[in-house]
C-alpha cells in the first residue's frame, strides 16, 4: 500500500472519531484488518425516511492510489433503494465515480451516502425494479423500504401486514429472503410472487 | 576522305527522312497516349470526380511542427504564453480566429469557459508559516504549497503523486484541480514543476499529443493497427482516405471504413443495427441455396451473383433466385425492395413483421455484397495464377493479360460502393428520389454482375468487350455518387 494512502487513512480515522456526527451516533468507521485497505462503515438511517431507525453496514475498500482515486464502497446490509442494488449492495453515486476529488474524505463519503438515503435519484438508478416502483408506486415503495429496514437493519416494525405476507409464502417452503425479494418486486401481489418463485 | 564524307552525308539524308517518319509515328503515339489517358478511369479528376478529396499523409514530427506553428500564431497575436495558447486551442477545437476574437472582446469569460480561470477565486490564507494539506492531512511549511488559478492549495508531494496517478490512468490534458467541485485544468508547465519523476513526462507528452491531434478538426490518426501516420485535410468531409503506409482506407470524417454514398451518422446507425440483429439475419441468410430449377444444393464460390447451376445449366440470380435473363436488360429489379402498400391498415404485429422483412431485405443484400467482396479477393488470386498459366502456355504475354487484373480491381471498387448503397436506401424515405436512387442502384448492380461474370471467364480475345464493360460499370458508379453523395 502506498505510503500516502495509509498515512491519510490513519489521519482520517482521528478526524471521523472526533467529528460531531460520531458523537451523535450518525456515522462510524472501524478497521477490519491492520493494513488499512479494508474498513467497515456504518450509517444511521436519516430521520423522516423509511430508513429511520435502521443501521446500515458498509464495506469500504481503499485502493492503492487513494486519495487520488475514490474508495470502493458497497452496502453489506440489504436495503431497498433506487440507487443501491437490492441484490449486491452496489451503489450508484457520482462522488464514488468521476466526481471524486482528492480533497474528499471518508467522512464526506459517509455523509453523502446518508444524504442519498434521504433523497434518492430515481433517474440515475442502480436497481431498475426499485426505481420503477419508487416512481410509479411511492406508497408501496415506502412500505417495502420500511419493511427491509426492519428486517435487515434493525429498524422498528412499522409494516406488520407485510411480515404476514412473507410468513405466509415462507410457510409453503420457500426461503424467506427469496420470498421477500419476490413480493417486493411484484408489488406484494402474492399470486404473481408465487409464480415468480416457481418459475 | 571525300568518299567517306559523301557516304556520311547520304547517311544523314536517309536519317533525316526516317526521322520525318518518326515524327508522324510520334503524332500517332501521342494520340494513342491521350486515348489511354481517357481509358484510365481509375484516376481521380478534380472537376468531375465526386470522390475527389485533397489530403496529405504526415509523420508525427510534421504534425508536431504544424501544431507548434498554430500555437505560435496565437502566441504572437495575443502576446500570451505558448502553454496557455495551446490549452485555449485544445479547448476550442483549434479555431484561432474565434479565440482571437473572443480574447479581444471578453478575455475573462474566455478563460473561465476554457476552465483556465475560476468564476471566483478562493483565498485560503495560510496563517503562520505552516498549514495542513487537505489531501495528505499533514502539516507542511508554507512554501510547500502550490495552487492553480483557483487558489486551492495543496502540498507539492500530493500534486506530484496526483499527477502521476492521473497520467498512469491515461489522463493528461484533462487533469483537474484536486478540490471538490473544481474543474480548473492543470497546465503542462505547472505539472512539470511539481513532478519529480522525468519518466512520466514522456508518457505525458505522448498522450497529450494524441489529445491535441484528436481535438484538431483537420487531423486524423490513421486507424490502421500501429500505424504512425496522421492525415491532414483542409476541410473535414466524409471522403475516402488511403494510407500509403498500411494501405488502410477509411472515411476522413468518422474514421471507420469508407462508406459512400451513405453518410457517417447513417452508417453508424446501420452497423449498430446489424450488430444487434445479426443473429437472426445470419440464421435466415444461410450460405447455401438450392437451384430453383433442379433443386441441387449450391454453394457460392465466386463474387458474381449471376449463377449457373453446374448440374442443369440453369442461369439464375443468387439474390432472388429468379431467371437471370430477366435481369440482363435495362431494368434490374432485384435490388429494389417492394413495400406492401396496405401496411398502414395492418395490425402492429404485421407492421413489425414488415419492418423485419424490410430490414432483412436490405441486410441480405448488404451482407451478400460483403461476402462477394471477400470472394473477389480470391478471384484476384485465381486471376494471377490463371495469367501465369496462360503465359506459360504461350497464350499471350504477361502484359497482354494485365487488363484482367485492372478489371478485377475495378470490380472490387464498384462492388464496394454497391454494398454501401444498401444502408443508404434502407434509411431513405419513400419518395421520387428514392425511386431514382434505386433505379441507379439497380443499373450499377446489373453492370457489376456483368463485369463479375466476364472477369471470371475472360479470354485474351475478350479484352475489348471487358474494357467496355469496365467503363460502363465505373460510369454507373460515378453517376450514382455524383447524384447522391452529399457535400
Amino acid at each position: 500500500m502506498a505510503n500516502i494512502a495509509e498515512a491519510r487513512i490513519k489521519r482520517e480515522f482521528k478526524e471521523v472519531v472526533k467529528s460531531e456526527e460520531v458523537a451523535k451516533c450518525h456515522i462510524k468507521v472501524e478497521l477490519v484488518n491492520d493494513t488499512f485497505t479494508e474498513l467497515r462503515g456504518e450509517i444511521a438511517g436519516p430521520p423522516d425516511t423509511p430508513y429511520e431507525g435502521g443501521n446500515f453496514i458498509l464495506e469500504i475498500k481503499i485502493p492503492d492510489t487513494y486519495p487520488f482515486n475514490p474508495p470502493k464502497v458497497k452496502f453489506v446490509t440489504k436495503i431497498w433503494h433506487p440507487n443501491i442494488s437490492s441484490v449486491t449492495g452496489a451503489i450508484c453515486l457520482d462522488i464514488l465515480k468521476d466526481q471524486w476529488a482528492a480533497a474528499m474524505t471518508l467522512r464526506t463519503v459517509l455523509l453523502s451516502l446518508q444524504a442519498l438515503l434521504a433523497a434518492a435519484e430515481p433517474d440515475d438508478p442502480q436497481d431498475a425494479v426499485v426505481a420503477k416502483q419508487y416512481k410509479e408506486n411511492p406508497k408501496i415503495f415506502q412500505d417495502t423500504a420500511k419493511h427491509w429496514t426492519h428486517v435487515y437493519a434493525g429498524g422498528p416494525n412499522r409494516t406488520p401486514e407485510l411480515d404476514a405476507k412473507v410468513a405466509q409464502l415462507s410457510g409453503m417452503g420457500f426461503d424467506a429472503n427469496k420470498v421477500r425479494v419476490a413480493l417486493s418486486s411484484h408489488s406484494w401481489d402474492a399470486e404473481r410472487a408465487t409464480e415468480y418463485l416457481i418459475s | 576522305m571525300s568518299e567517306e564524307m559523301k557516304s556520311q552525308d547520304s547517311d544523314n539524308d536517309s536519317e533525316l527522312e526516317e526521322s520525318d517518319h518518326m515524327d508522324d509515328d510520334d503524332d500517332y503515339g501521342g494520340y494513342y497516349d491521350n486515348d489511354t489517358g481517357d481509358l484510365d478511369i481509375d484516376k481521380p479528376k478534380k472537376s468531375d470526380d465526386p470522390e475527389y478529396f485533397e489530403y496529405e499523409l504526415l509523420e508525427i514530427e510534421d504534425v508536431e511542427r504544424f501544431l507548434n506553428e498554430e500555437v505560435e500564431v496565437l502566441h504572437s497575436t495575443l502576446q500570451i504564453q505558448p502553454g496557455l495558447a495551446k490549452m485555449l486551442l485544445l479547448a476550442h477545437g483549434w479555431r484561432k480566429d474565434y479565440i482571437i476574437d473572443r480574447c479581444k472582446k471578453e478575455p475573462d469569460r474566455l478563460l473561465i469557459d476554457s476552465r483556465l480561470m475560476p468564476e471566483r477565486k478562493v483565498t485560503e490564507q495560510i496563517f503562520g508559516n505552516s498549514a495542513i494539506c487537505s489531501v495528505c492531512l499533514l502539516r507542511r511549511p508554507q512554501d510547500y504549497f502550490y495552487s492553480l488559478s483557483c487558489g486551492h492549495s495543496f502540498c507539492g508531494e500530493c500534486w506530484d503523486e496526483f499527477c502521476q496517478v492521473r497520467i498512469q490512468q491515461g489522463v493528461t490534458t484533462g487533469i483537474e484541480c484536486m478540490a471538490k467541485d473544481c474543474n480548473i485544468l492543470v497546465p503542462e508547465d505547472f505539472l512539470c514543476s511539481v513532478m519529480q519523476k522525468p519518466e512520466l513526462r514522456d508518457r505525458y507528452s505522448q498522450l497529450s499529443f494524441s489529445d491535441h491531434v484528436k481535438s484538431h478538426p483537420d487531423l486524423r490518426f490513421c486507424p490502421g493497427a500501429n500505424c504512425p501516420i496522421i492525415v491532414r485535410a483542409p476541410v473535414c468531409k466524409a471522403k475516402k482516405v488511403e494510407c500509403s503506409r498500411c494501405k488502410t482506407t477509411f472515411c476522413f470524417k468518422c474514421g471507420i471504413e469508407y462508406h459512400a454514398p451513405t453518410d457517417c451518422d447513417v452508417i453508424k446507425k446501420w452497423l449498430t443495427k446489424c450488430a444487434d440483429d445479426s443473429e437472426t439475419a445470419n440464421y435466415i441468410s444461410a450460405h447455401t441455396k438450392d437451384c430453383p430449377k433442379c433443386h441441387v444444393c449450391i454453394e457460392k464460390n465466386g463474387g458474381c451473383n449471376h449463377m449457373q447451376c453446374s448440374k442443369c445449366k440453369y442461369d439464375f440470380c443468387w439474390m432472388c433466385l429468379g431467371d437471370w435473363k430477366t435481369h440482363g436488360s435495362e431494368y434490374y429489379e432485384c435490388s429494389r425492395y417492394k413495400e406492401n402498400p396496405n401496411i398502414a391498415n395492418e395490425s402492429v404485429h404485421a407492421q413489425a413483421r414488415e419492418a423485419l422483412k424490410k430490414y432483412l431485405f436490405y441486410f441480405e443484400r448488404w451482407e451478400n455484397h460483403a461476402k462477394s467482396l471477400q470472394l473477389e479477393e480470391q478471384t484476384l488470386h485465381k486471376i494471377t495464377s490463371r495469367i501465369h498459366e496462360k503465359v506459360m502456355n504461350n497464350t499471350g504475354t504477361w502484359i497482354d493479360w494485365q487488363y484482367l487484373l485492372d478489371a478485377a480491381h475495378l470490380l472490387k471498387k464498384c462492388r464496394y460502393t454497391l454494398q454501401y448503397t444498401y444502408p443508404y436506401a434502407y434509411y431513405m424515405e419513400k419518395s421520387a428520389r428514392k425511386q431514382l436512387f434505386e433505379y441507379q442502384q439497380a443499373q450499377l448492380e446489373a453492370e457489376v454482375e456483368n463485369l463479375s461474370w466476364k472477369v471470371e471467364r475472360a479470354e485474351i480475345t475478350d479484352r475489348g468487350d471487358l474494357e467496355n464493360q469496365m467503363d460502363i460499370a465505373e460510369k454507373r458508379r460515378q453517376t450514382l455518387l455524383k447524384d447522391f453523395l452529399e457535400f
